[in-house]
């Protein structure tokens, strides 16, 4: 099986949600690992509290963000294998037609674990780096005796190795079953869709614009991608909303503010990036066949970047309701202490902040792409 | 009238660069059916794409009645292909996810023409419209490529050697739906092919080679499709 260098940045972005999925979930496993070795040396009730909480907080944020992210790495996962079976198809499909069992090509796909082995390695890495910092600023309230790092080999296999093992084994059998079909399907690069179609069919209204039944048609023929954008702006709404709520009513201290600012940075742009530039190039062709019978570039961007527009705001208000449940409950485990925490409420200024940079950052990235659109050769659907 | 004068055209530069047009000049009447014949690498469909407004010669002019399009930009490009011409190529490109009548509508959708059904029936698709491109043998796919390009009532059809890709029986089928929609809506064809059968059934022929008209001859009696050899 070749992978690649295209393929391989593709699967830069299930090592950037395996990054930060391991480096949060390290940096509290850790600590509540550490911490296991001076709930000896805690005898009052209201520390013995704070360590309780202290201890539910990294669990429920370990738990969160980890399965979360975890649940999104399968789906993209999923989704790089299937893009390259479907990109791949003739040469698989010859592959099955000279007698290789599905098995034997299957097999190869174990290299797509890789980019999480990637991920996973260098978030437990950049957390061990971190952990010093993050130590201290945890330590700080005082309640607690000083806590100081140490090396957990069970998180290294638990959050390194087996998501590695896991992914890999994963991707061999999902190409396995992918592949369990004639090979003249392969060959003839015949589409699940069309499969999907014969058992649904589903009829557009008659009068409907030629536009808006490919825009519709767009969306439906990879629900991944509207998954992947929802999931992108779900990031961007939750975790910088999470980072200027926390500021504001001093949840946490800086560092926490700027680990939330950067994870959601990377997630939401990473997804986005990949989930649009996948979209393009996948109607690369019919953009290309448009424009020779005349569409204009408007139209041509309108049919093929627009009908994401509602994943992509529905993500952001999901991503919104999420942060602000997490954050009610991150201060219910704190109140719990009966330590004195500040009233928290729904961050309107926060909200509207965000969604207006949201605003500007997703059209700003789709304007970037609708330029490659525009770049597209009217010709170019001729030198296939 | 498509007239072309002293076009040029290249491709790559400096000495890597090849000259697939040599200063061609051309006259094409409205309502003709005009064939380019011409080897791989004769300059034919580089022709093709310049006359239809896919490519802008290096020099020379494109006229179409009184417009002048080798100097539009890109905009007017557009503008001009939408109102004047349609096409078809070897491999079909049908829209995959859209069904036989939506890549219809692709084309009538430009033209404002609610009445493409007309089209389907006529290149023998009726009762296909909920089909798919992938559940169409070859023969069907193209006649869905043809009912598209003249959905948007083109004035100049360009087909792009149109049964490259399929059988005798099913190219004849093709070209006899193209030869009678012809004849019968009247507008222009250019059809670029390696076919030299097919020449029979044009009114003018033009041959190519090395980037320049080699012949052309004009006024022949057209035969139809089953008419030709193969």
């Amino acid at each position: 099986m070749i992978v690649r260098t295209k393929d391989a940045l593709r699967l830069a972005g299930i090592s950037v949600i395996a990054f930060c999925a391991v480096f949060v979930c390290t940096l509290f496993l850790n600590f509540n690992l550490d911490m296991v070795g001076v709930k000896s040396l805690v005898f009052s009730g209201e520390a013995m509290a704070f360590y309780d909480a202290q201890v539910l907080m990294g669990n429920v944020i370990s738990s969160v963000s980890g399965g979360c992210l975890l649940m999104t790495s399968v789906v993209m996962l999923l989704f790089y294998i299937k893009h390259y079976i479907d990109a791949h198809k003739k040469e698989l499909g010859i592959l099955k037609a000279l007698g290789y069992s599905n098995w034997k090509i299957a097999k190869g796909f174990w290299v797509f674990g890789l980019s999480i082995l990637t991920g996973t390695a260098s978030g437990f890495a950049g957390s061990y780096l971190l952990m010093p910092v993050f130590y201290d600023a945890m330590n700080g309230g005082g309640i607690l005796p000083d806590i100081t790092p140490h090396f957990h080999i069970l998180l290294a296999v638990c959050l390194a190795i087996l998501p590695s093992l896991f992914f890999g084994a994963l991707a061999v059998l999902y190409g396995c079953y992918k592949m369990k079909c004639p090979p003249l399907d392969l060959i003839r690069e015949r589409t699940e869709a069309s499969k999907r179609r014969r058992r649904k069919r589903r009829r557009a209204p008659k009068e409907s614009h030629f536009l808006g039944e490919l825009r519709r048609s767009t969306v439906r023929s990879r629900p991944a991608l509207v998954f992947f954008i929802a999931f992108s702006s779900f990031c961007y709404a939750s975790m910088m909303q999470m980072s200027v709520s926390i500021t504001k009513d001093e949840l946490a201290g800086p560092m926490f503010t700027a680990i939330v600012f950067i994870i959601g940075v990377l997630l939401s742009f990473v997804t986005l990036l990949l989930a649009v530039t996948t979209v393009v190039n996948a109607n690369a062709k019919s953009i290309s066949l448009m424009k020779v019978f005349g569409y204009s570039y408007q139209e041509c961007r309108g049919a093929v970047l627009n009908g994401y527009r509602t994943a992509a705001y529905l993500g952001f208000a999901v991503g919104t309701a999420y942060q602000y449940m997490l954050i009610k409950i991150m201060v219910g485990f704190f109140a719990s202490t009966k330590k004195a925490v500040p009233e928290t409420s729904f961050n309107f200024a926060g909200f509207a902040a965000v969604l207006v940079s949201f605003v500007l950052v997703y059209e700003a990235v789709i304007g970037f792409y609708a330029m490659k659109i525009r770049r597209i050769s009217v010709k170019g659907i001729m030198l296939e | 009238m498509i007239e072309i004068s002293e076009v040029k055209k290249s491709y790559g530069n400096g000495e890597s660069s090849s000259m697939a047009l040599r200063g061609i000049s051309l006259k094409i009447e409205n309502g003709t059916f005009t064939v380019i014949l011409g080897p791989s690498g004769s300059g034919k469909s580089t022709l093709l794409n310049v006359a239809s407004g896919l490519e802008r010669p290096d020099s020379g002019s494109i006229r179409y009645d009184e417009m002048d399009i080798s100097n539009l930009g890109d905009k007017q490009l557009t503008q001009f292909r939408k109102e004047n011409v349609g096409f078809i190529f070897q491999q079909y490109y049908l829209l995959p996810n859209l069904n036989v009548d939506r890549n219809v509508k692709m084309g009538a959708d430009l033209a404002g023409n609610k009445e493409y059904r007309q089209i389907i029936e006529a290149v023998g698709l009726g009762g296909k419209e909920e089909k798919y491109p992938d559940e169409l043998s070859g023969g069907e796919q193209q006649r869905v490529s043809v009912a598209r390009a003249l959905a948007k009532n083109p004035k100049v059809l360009y087909l792009d050697e149109p049964t490259g890709a399929l059988d005798e029986e099913t190219g004849r089928l093709v070209l006899d739906y193209i030869d009678r929609l012809q004849r019968q809506l009247g507008f222009t064809v250019v059809m670029v092919t390696h076919n030299v059968n097919i020449a029979e059934m044009a009114d003018t022929v033009i041959r190519m080679n090395s980037g320049k008209i080699v012949e052309r001859y004009a006024g022949q009696a057209r035969k139809t499709a089953y008419e030709i050899g193969w």
